[in-house]
């Protein structure tokens, strides 16, 4: 078999089951009985391709709501922060990767999906297991879910400028120049976008009516990177710059004197690198390293805020990682992987009663898979070790080793397979849990999770038909929740070890695609159902067993693409059951809601031009109480390319 | 079975007592909701039960806002509520009704009355006085009038400032610089007095303990002050202040005694004794116990500090507060001397009101909403001018007799128990 460690994607990739996801062969999804014996042992959702750059998209959080177990939490507008979470797991426990090496947050632990642009990616996929690929990285074992996105290597040379605007106020560049010469790839990308955000919003029910222009909502930032490919080898630069408002929830107010004004500073920047070689068919290594720098800004400094505290605080975070992992198959049927990786994160901000925090955290795997006939299993066994070190007063916390274990098996059978894994894992405490003024709690235990899943999955194809369905059940129970409560008999909070979840869930995803001639119909459709409750206090009949805030019982997702020569249509519709946010009323709901994305693509000579259409209904749902989102949202973008982009 | 047996009591008294049968324990609770949610919400509760948990927005068809944190009556006939979040001082008729608004003192925080102006503590720093603007470099205290509804002076004061009380024409502001582990400045350590008439700040007491923050109980002319402290390195105390000291001009250290307790939910009963609960908390530790005190403040003054501090709460306050999740308020009402208490649960979840008789025999709970945490009690007959919180020693010299229920009794009936003086007798 030839050793193609990246596999080229095909466009027509599906949905579900992607070639992409074999790492020692390269197959199309034309050679089904090929790739069957070499799925993911993992449940995997993946959009790639042109069907990822087809949907409605801005940022990543676009492409990953349409997958089945995902919430987005959206503060609303361009700015607002977005975080995924993952079957309720919570978003700390979801761990983002771009090229295979982790985005962290040492300070908060979560990844504003806001950040990053779906431009530059060939993919994004979703592993609710571990994805017990060749020469993984012992991070890679370390979260409850993980979501990897890839970047797209250039397959030649072009220049693209593209220019865009779109509803409130709304300006977008972007500058594209890549290469594929002599086995050498690459691009600099580099993209401004300001958006002042002032849309509109309306209340109304029988005892409120109210409406208004979103004020603080705005963002202008700047993204600036560049990658370099060759065989085994990939580098990545990346710089994000950006100063947005933090807009407050719409509460009642007799007009609109006071508007609290919070702004916020951002850059972001990491330069990582990899490179990993197989020596003949049993060894295979790959190494990995990267550096971060965050700065953040926020103020609330202004002469218009009464009802805060003014603060100006600047917070520093840096972030150096090496990892280093060893595959080896000393027989066809098995192989061994084991890794290590350190990291040292360093945070400091001049908060009051606050000082410099350094993190070191270390992590090692030995994981061992055997594979004989239609039959695979996986043990993996990860061992972590966190030590901080600070100036703060209140002294670090102690350290922190604990193992933990993850089984997958799994049979496949034709275009058939089976799956059942277990994963054990934990999140740490993050800095701010620990030592943030007046809230952190350095006595903080780690937060687990313990998840069971069964699945199924279906893959078919034959000329010009393609079709791929999974369906997976799962149970997942959370222990030790860090949250923030207020302590008893004090007029302060802390972060606290308090809750019990359990849940059981239902995910589901279609696929199937039909192509005659010049024609292509794809149609992609998601299903979680999950019944997802608290398990804290027995005693507590007002809140035991009953649903978790902001968790649906019911979502799902159906996209429809069609194309035909140089034009497409891309229909998404999302729909979201209703949530309770507090378990004091039965009112206190966030009503269900249909969120209906359009995007239309025309391709003539040198130029793209593209028409999007975000929540055509305007239905300004919210994902938090009193955080309107922005409703209809119509983005209009022109791009003219010299040269062969794919 | 307690509140079926209650009922019966009530009804045997209203036949025996002869009088009419108006509701006799009224009390407004303000729910603070959770912070930017706008669900602030105003409870109702009458004898026993509660009539509505969103009482302000049924009466009037809209929502009162975000982050009530006070509530007081003024008159007859008037309510003021702080809505912090929401910039709002709100008048309500004691029957719920919305008779005006203003959003002229931002940031608002607690309230006095004099029974025609209303006092409020401000965090911000600017206050609209005849549509111009008045800016505070810390924070000020605003003076309404209730004819016009508008803020006619305001003053500076400390920064952050909290509790508020009138006492004998004055203002006595507990200050407590709380935003100081964010912002550039220190802890408020002090109370600044101000004449209510000339709005000018007259005097400036230093208790010597820092961020006098939180809820603050008046008996006559003593204060109970809360300092939280830092929950770094000063722990926490609790200030008895004597109002008529400081304006007879003692020094500084006479004006107050400082208890090494925390006073985090404090409340004044019917004859004058503070009962505060609490907990002193320190980040670096992590540890943290609570405490319970009754304060007889004539006694602590007389002994200069050695006496009048016990742990006596009647009956079972005590030992119910402390099976509670999360205690968020503690209130008795003036009028009869029932106790009431808050549970705020789990914060997400509806939080719960207890009552007790005047001598602690709990009578039962229930369910109001998210972080319940003022209360004010309203006169059993309409009037305010009955009991008045201005001098304590009515409370002493009150000979008015209260049958169980908390209703005014004019002709004891002998061998009947009543109430007096918040304590139960048989009357021969």
């Amino acid at each position: 078999m030839a050793v193609t460690l990246l596999a080229v994607v095909p466009d027509m990739n599906a949905y579900t089951v992607d070639s992409e996801l074999v790492s020692d062969s390269t197959v199309t999804l034309h050679d089904v009985e090929v790739t069957a014996t070499r799925k993911p042992l993992a449940t995997v959702q993946v959009l790639s391709g042109v069907k990822l750059q087809s949907l409605s998209s801005t940022s990543i959080a676009d492409a990953l709501k349409y997958f089945a177990g995902v919430q987005i939490k959206d503060y609303g507008g361009l700015g607002g922060l977005k975080t995924i979470n993952v079957r309720s797991l919570g978003s700390q426990h979801v761990g983002v990767y771009i090229d295979g090496i982790r985005i962290t947050n040492a300070q908060n632990g979560t990844v504003d999906l806001g950040k990053y642009s779906l431009s530059t990616l060939e993919s994004v996929s979703l592993f609710n297991a571990n994805k017990l690929e060749k020469g993984q990285s012992a991070s890679e074992y370390a979260s409850g879910a993980t979501v990897y996105m890839r970047t797209r290597k250039p397959t030649g040379d072009s220049l693209s400028v593209l220019a865009g605007a779109g509803s409130f106020h709304s300006y977008r560049g972007r500058l594209n120049l890549q290469f594929n010469r002599r086995g050498w790839q690459g691009f600099i990308d580099g993209e401004y976008l300001h958006s002042k955000g002032d849309y509109r919003f309306r209340y109304k029910s029988e005892y409120e009516d109210t409406a208004g222009r979103r004020k603080n909502s705005d963002i202008e930032y700047y993204r600036i990177e560049g990658a370099l490919f060759k065989k085994g080898f990939a580098a990545h630069v990346y710089s994000y710059i950006s100063k947005r408002g933090c807009p407050g929830g719409i509460v009642r107010r007799l007009s609109d004197k006071y508007t609290n004004i919070g702004r916020e500073w951002d850059t972001d920047m990491f330069a990582q690198a990899s490179w990993q070689h197989s020596f003949n068919s049993k060894h295979f290594i790959k190494l990995n390293t990267k550096y971060s720098h965050e700065y953040l800004r926020y103020n609330t400094n202004f002469d218009e805020n009464q009802n805060t505290a003014r603060v100006d605080n600047h917070y520093y975070q840096n972030d150096g990682y090496i990892s280093a992992s060893y595959c080896f198959s000393p027989l066809q049927w098995l192989y061994l992987n084991t890794s290590y990786d350190a990291r040292m994160s360093w945070l400091t901000a001049d908060l009051k009663n606050f000082s410099y925090v350094r993190r070191f955290d270390q992590k090692a795997v030995i994981d061992a898979q055997f594979q004989r006939y239609g039959l695979r299993a996986d043990v993996s066994l990860l061992y972590q070790h966190y030590k901080d070190h600070t100036k703060i007063q209140a002294g670090a916390a102690d350290p922190i080793s604990r193992f933990t274990p993850a089984v997958s098996v799994g049979y496949f059978w034709k275009g058939f397979s089976a799956r059942a894994w277990y994963k054990k894992i934990f999140r740490v405490p993050t800095l701010n849990d620990l030592y943030y003024t007046q809230a952190g709690n350095r006595n903080l235990k780690p937060e687990y999770t313990r998840q069971w899943n069964v699945g199924l999955e279906y893959a078919f194809g034959s000329g010009a038909w393609h079709a791929a369905a999974q369906a997976d059940a799962y149970i997942n129970h959370i222990d030790n929740r860090i949250v923030c409560l207020p302590l008893r008999g004090t007029y302060t909070w802390s972060m606290m070890n308090y809750g019990k979840t359990f849940c059981r869930g239902l995910n589901a995803t279609l696929s199937g695609q039909f192509t005659p001639g010049k024609w292509i119909f794809s149609l992609l459709g998601s299903v979680t159902l999950q019944h997802d409750v608290n398990r804290t206090d027995p005693e507590d009949e007002d809140t035991y067993d009953l649903p978790i805030c902001y968790s649906p019982k019911f979502s799902c997702g159906i996209t429809g693409i069609v194309s035909w020569k140089n034009y497409s249509l891309t229909i998404s519709e999302l729909h979201v059951s209703k949530r309770i946010w507090s378990y004091a009323d039965p009112d206190d709901i966030l009503a269900p809601y249909n969120n209906i994305d359009l995007k239309f693509t025309g391709r003539w000579r040198w130029f793209i031009a593209s028409l999007e259409i975000n929540d055509l209904l305007d239905v300004q749902y919210e994902h938090i109480p009193r955080y309107p989102m922005p409703g209809r949202t119509v983005r209009f973008t022109l791009t003219y390319t010299l040269g062969k982009t794919r | 079975m307690k509140q079926r047996f209650q009922l019966l009591m009530m009804f045997c008294l209203a036949l025996i007592a002869g009088e009419k049968t108006t509701a006799q324990e009224r009390l407004i609770i303000l729910n603070e909701g959770l912070w930017q949610a706008d669900n602030g919400r105003v409870t109702y509760f009458e004898d026993g039960k509660i009539v509505s948990n969103e009482w302000f927005r049924e009466i009037n068809g809209y929502k009162l806002g975000d982050t009530p944190n006070d509530i007081i009556q003024i008159n007859d006939n008037l309510i003021a509520i702080a809505v912090n979040w929401s910039n709002i001082v709100q008048f309500i008729t004691p029957q719920g009704k919305a008779v005006a608004a203003t959003e002229d003192v931002p940031n608002n925080r607690k309230l006095a009355t004099d029974g025609r102006y209303v006092y409020i503590s401000s965090y911000g720093h600017e206050v609209a006085i005849n549509g111009s603007f008045m800016e505070f470099t810390k924070g000020y205290v605003a003076k309404i009038d209730t004819e016009t509804f508008k803020v006619v002076s305001a003053v500076e004061v400390g920064y952050e400032p909290e509790g508020i009380a009138y006492y004998e024409g004055h203002l006595f502001v507990a200050n407590t610089g709380g935003y100081a582990f964010q912002e550039n400045h220190e802890y408020e350590t002090t109370v600044s007095i101000i004449n209510a008439e000339t709005m000018k700040v007259v005097r400036t007491v230093d208790t010597g303990q820092i961020n006098l923050y939180g809820k603050m109980s008046q008996s006559g002319q003593y204060l109970c002050i809360n300092s939280p402290g830092d929950y770094y390195d000063v722990q926490a105390t609790t200030i008895i202040f004597d109002c008529k000291a400081a304006l007879n001009g003692a020094p500084d250290a006479y004006c107050f005694h400082s208890l090494e307790y925390a006073a985090t939910y404090n409340t004044v009963d019917t004859e004058g004794n503070f009962y505060a609960i609490g907990s002193r908390y320190s980040y670096y530790t992590g540890e943290y116990e609570f405490n319970y005190l009754r304060i007889n403040p004539e006694e602590l003054f007389e002994s200069d500090g050695c006496d009048g501090v016990d742990e006596d709460f009647p009956g079972s306050v005590l030992s119910d507060i402390k099976q509670m999740m999360m205690p968020y308020g503690l209130y008795i009402n003036p009028y009869s001397g029932y106790i009431y208490a808050t549970d705020a649960a789990s914060f997400t979840s509806a939080g719960k009101l207890y009552q007790w008789s005047p001598n602690g025999e709990l009578i039962g709970t229930y369910k109001v909403y998210i972080n319940p945490a003022h209360f004010l009690a309203l006169p059993h007959d309409g009037h305010l001018g009955g009991v008045s919180m201005t001098e304590r020693n009515e409370f002493r010299t009150d000979s008015t007799g209260y049958n169980l229920q908390g209703m005014k009794v004019n002709n004891l009936l002998p061998g009947q128990i009543y109430i007096q003086n918040g304590k139960k007798f048989i009357y021969n």
